[in-house]
């Protein structure tokens, strides 16, 4: 599909999505938002996963940053959304700067684990902090209609996909790119790695930052638990990993179609969501592992015996 | 003529293990200069040091006049020095051309910004080694010979004014060892500076302005092949290693 | 003076829990190449097997643990066999996605069964205590740290000194190594996993009896073993000992002189750190 096509579906899309707070059901507007949320979480990983090949289980920080940072300057200091919008910013980029250092110089498995444990950190402390409400969290006023809640989130991803789509047709991008695909090799071309993969790292924690920021406000509440939600990460990785990775639109895609189906399939059976989710993550890992990307190219040559070859390529 | 390249007492030490041991030599503005010496002399370990893989213990490393040891790898490329691996490391999932474009976007000063303007440039280089065929392949599909070409091609669109060269030949059968000679000699004529480690002897003999060899890290030899080659302590290097001819 | 000897005992009896927790996670770490994202899930079902064994058929929970091991034994067994083989020569990352899937799975069904309140296991003995050289130690506390440490020698025993052991551990090596052993690796990587599911087993039961439980403790059980996994180091049993009972000792030792909210952070600082300065743990060999 040649890629004015794509963008041009893109812009149907998300006219069509943006009217769906006026005739969808409460319910569907709901889920509108946390399919939105995920899409710009999966994307902001996208940057630093998907690109520069770093696979971060740290992102939830940027999140959490970001609602405490709209609720601590909404609840303690009275100031409006959008200033607690750029506090969350400015934690999440200092954040992703000085611990993305030292971090960033790990390799493969061991950043994933270094970034979990940064997710872990930050909760514990968070949850020791007076101004942050403790263990309790931290009550936000209410701000009714949730059609406000669902233009801004799809405004965050339109904004989050249009700077992934600047970076992959730019020059920072091809550099990302070549740190991914062989780190060693891109710096002896001349790229200047370390400040790269930061650059990176502090890109994707602003679009984190304010997802985190605009969930925060929307729900009203927040906890450590909920902020800093570790679960989030293997969420956002998995949907930006079978949307693909490393592409404009794949994670958009992923996310809504994972979400989509969870959704459908817990519709039957009420409250049985996250069952749902995690059935359908082992199942496409080991019928689809390289994404939908990969699934769409060779399901064409290979029809239904494309699920027979994964297994048999993987197993032992 | 004047040195482009100096090494000057060069050393690196492994975690006790000596792998150069205060080496010094220079290669000067546009020479061939070859890199001999069994397996295990410490001929990559060279390369790295000059490049910015690898950090050296003590020694200096002086490119233009000026001392480059404390630049990182990425510094020294936009400086103008490039290399190839020996174990080929292709950017799997980019297509060749774009590969090459890497080394136009980020090589030396005079890089250019712009993707478009990198993969024109890029384009040229892979008409340059003969590989303009397969611009569009994933360079994960590549076989041996044609990696090759690909690394150098590589090297080439950072316009570097010194190359470092391992083992571009290994492997290769005769019509493909002097084709590389012959593209090797064409990048000298453009005024770039050459390091090269070789095994294949003949090769490098015909290729090599002067030689220099390396035997468990120290220097032993250095000067025009014909001297270098008949210098008994190389010869006795190389006795119970097999000569490539 | 006292009240330190008391921490440091208290911080070596919880030790030896978190190094036995830590074992499976590595067992399987090292050995498959699988980062199981689930495996705190796996003790919680443990703790559960052994609070209905209590409960239900009034087996003390020490005798129930061999029944928790072996009842994890079979789910582990099976989940390798018929699900983690069929993508074992994936990335890894693949294998922390799935397993994650799992945990999501093995939580939800969990707190459908078994509903979300705390439960405790409280044998008659469970308010006993003795005391050490001026220091009190609950009885519990004290069985609990034996059988960890017995576990502990016992899987190191049986990887030394027995046929299938041998072949376990070459299979970390490569995978020809351990066909020589004349075992169908299908079925060993299944026995490997399955031990790694016990040993959570056997972690759930004692964890259980020290402290309470509920069907979401399961990701903060696999954060803290990876913790200790990674500040122990992954190459050998005896490392994981050093890191749970390093471990244990600073989150009793953080808990007294700055406050027991604060254990998470200083164990998963502590995490960081290591990575960051010295990543294959703090006794395991630099490469």
């Amino acid at each position: 599909m040649k890629f004015s096509t794509k963008l041009a579906l893109a812009g149907v899309g998300i006219a069509l999505l943006a009217t769906v707070p006026w005739w969808g059901s409460a319910v569907l507007v709901q889920f509108g938002i946390n399919a939105l949320i995920l899409a710009t979480l999966a994307q902001s990983w996208n940057i630093i996963g998907g690109y520069t090949g770093y696979p971060s289980f740290g992102n939830s920080v940027f999140y959490g940053l970001g609602g405490y940072g709209v609720a601590i300057a909404m609840v303690q200091y009275g100031l409006p959304f959008p200033v607690g919008l750029a506090i969350g910013i400015g934690l999440a980029v200092g954040f992703a700067i000085l611990l993305g250092l030292p971090v960033l110089r790990l390799r493969g498995h061991y950043f994933a684990i270094a970034t979990l444990g940064l997710a872990e950190v930050m909760t514990a402390i968070v949850s020791n902090l007076e101004i942050a409400g403790r263990n309790v969290g931290l009550i936000l006023p209410l701000v009714k209609g949730d059609v406000l809640f669902f233009e801004l989130s799809l405004i965050l991803l339109v904004v989050t996909t249009l700077a992934v789509m600047w970076i992959s047709r730019s020059r920072f991008g091809f550099g990302l790119i070549a740190i991914r695909e062989n780190e060693q090799a891109a710096a002896v071309m001349g790229v200047n790695t370390t400040l790269y993969k930061i650059l990176a790292f502090a890109l994707c924690s602003v679009f984190a930052a304010v997802a985190g920021g605009i969930h925060a406000y929307w729900i009203t509440y927040l906890d450590p638990g909920s902020a800093f939600d570790v679960a989030l990460n293997v969420k956002m990785i998995i949907m930006a990993v079978f949307g693909g990775p490393g592409t404009i639109f794949g994670p958009v895609l992923g996310a809504f179609v994972l979400s989509a189906i969870s959704e459908i399939l817990a519709a039957k059976v009420t409250s049985l969501a996250s069952i749902f989710f995690g059935i359908v993550i082992v199942a496409a890992i080991v019928f689809m592992p390289r994404g939908f990307a990969d699934l769409v190219r060779r399901f064409r040559q290979s029809g239904w015996r494309y699920f027979q070859e994964n297994i048999r390529t993987y197993r032992v | 003529m004047d040195d482009i390249l100096e090494v000057r007492s060069l050393t690196k030490r492994f975690q006790g293990l000596l792998a150069i041991d205060h080496v010094s030599f220079a290669l000067q503005r546009n020479e061939i200069l070859g890199l001999i010496g069994p397996n295990g002399a410490g001929k990559t370990t060279m390369i790295s040091l000059i490049s910015g893989t690898l950090e050296p213990s003590e020694g200096e490393v002086i490119f233009e006049g000026a001392s480059i040891r404390r630049l990182p790898a990425y510094r020294r490329g936009r400086l103008g020095i490039a290399r190839t691996f020996q174990v080929m490391r292709p950017f799997p999932d980019l297509t060749v051309l774009d590969n090459v474009a890497v080394g136009a976007l980020f090589g030396a000063t005079g890089h250019s910004q712009v993707l478009q303007d990198a993969r024109e440039r890029a384009q040229r280089w892979l008409e340059f080694v003969g590989l303009d065929r397969r611009a569009q392949q994933r360079a994960e599909s590549l076989g041996g010979p044609d990696r090759k070409r690909l690394e150098l091609a590589k090297a080439l669109a950072m316009r570097p004014k010194v190359l470092l060269l391992d083992e571009v030949m290994a492997g290769l059968n005769h019509v493909e060892i002097e084709e590389v000679i012959t593209v090797i000699k064409k990048v000298r004529e453009q005024g770039i500076s050459i390091l090269v480690i070789e095994h294949v002897m003949k090769a490098i003999q015909s290729l090599s302005d002067r030689l220099l060899v390396l035997r468990n890290g120290e220097k032993i030899a250095e000067g025009r092949p014909q001297e270098v080659l008949s210098n008994e302590q190389v010869i006795a290097a190389y006795l119970g290693t097999k000569r490539h001819e | 003076m006292q009240l330190l000897w008391q921490i440091l005992v208290n911080g070596v009896l919880l030790g030896g829990l978190y190094a036995l927790m830590a074992l499976g996670l590595v067992l399987v770490w090292g050995v498959l190449n699988i980062v199981n994202l689930a495996h705190g899930a796996l003790i919680m079902l443990g703790a559960y097997a052994c609070y209905y064994l209590f409960t239900g058929l009034g087996l003390d929970p020490f005798a129930a643990l061999p029944v928790a091991m072996v009842l994890l034994f079979c789910l582990g067994y099976l989940i390798q066999r018929y699900v983690l083989n069929l993508i074992i020569r994936a990335p890894m990352f693949n294998t922390l996605l799935i397993t994650f899937g799992f945990e999501v799975v093995i939580t939800y069904l969990a707190q459908i069964a078994f509903s979300a309140d705390f439960r405790t296991i409280n044998p008659s003995y469970a308010g006993a205590n003795f005391s050490f050289l001026g220091a009190t130690v609950p009885l519990v506390r004290l069985l609990a740290f034996a059988v960890a440490l017995a576990l502990t020698l016992g899987l190191w025993l049986f990887l030394e000194h027995t046929r299938i052991g041998r072949a376990i551990r070459a299979t970390a090596q490569n995978l020809i190594a351990a066909r020589l052993y004349g075992v169908n690796p299908r079925h060993l990587y299944a026995l490997t996993f399955g031990i790694g599911a016990a040993l959570a087993g056997a972690a759930g039961t004692l964890y259980g009896v020290v402290s309470q439980i509920n069907p979401y403790i399961g990701s903060g059980l696999t954060a803290k073993s990876f913790a200790i996994a990674i500040i122990g180091g992954l190459d050998k049993s005896i490392y994981v000992l050093a890191g749970g009972l390093f471990l244990g000792i600073v989150e009793a030792v953080t808990a007294l002189y700055i406050g027991p909210t604060y254990t998470d952070v200083v164990s998963f600082g502590i995490l960081v750190l290591v990575l960051i300065v010295r990543p294959t743990g703090l006794l395991g060999r630099t490469t």
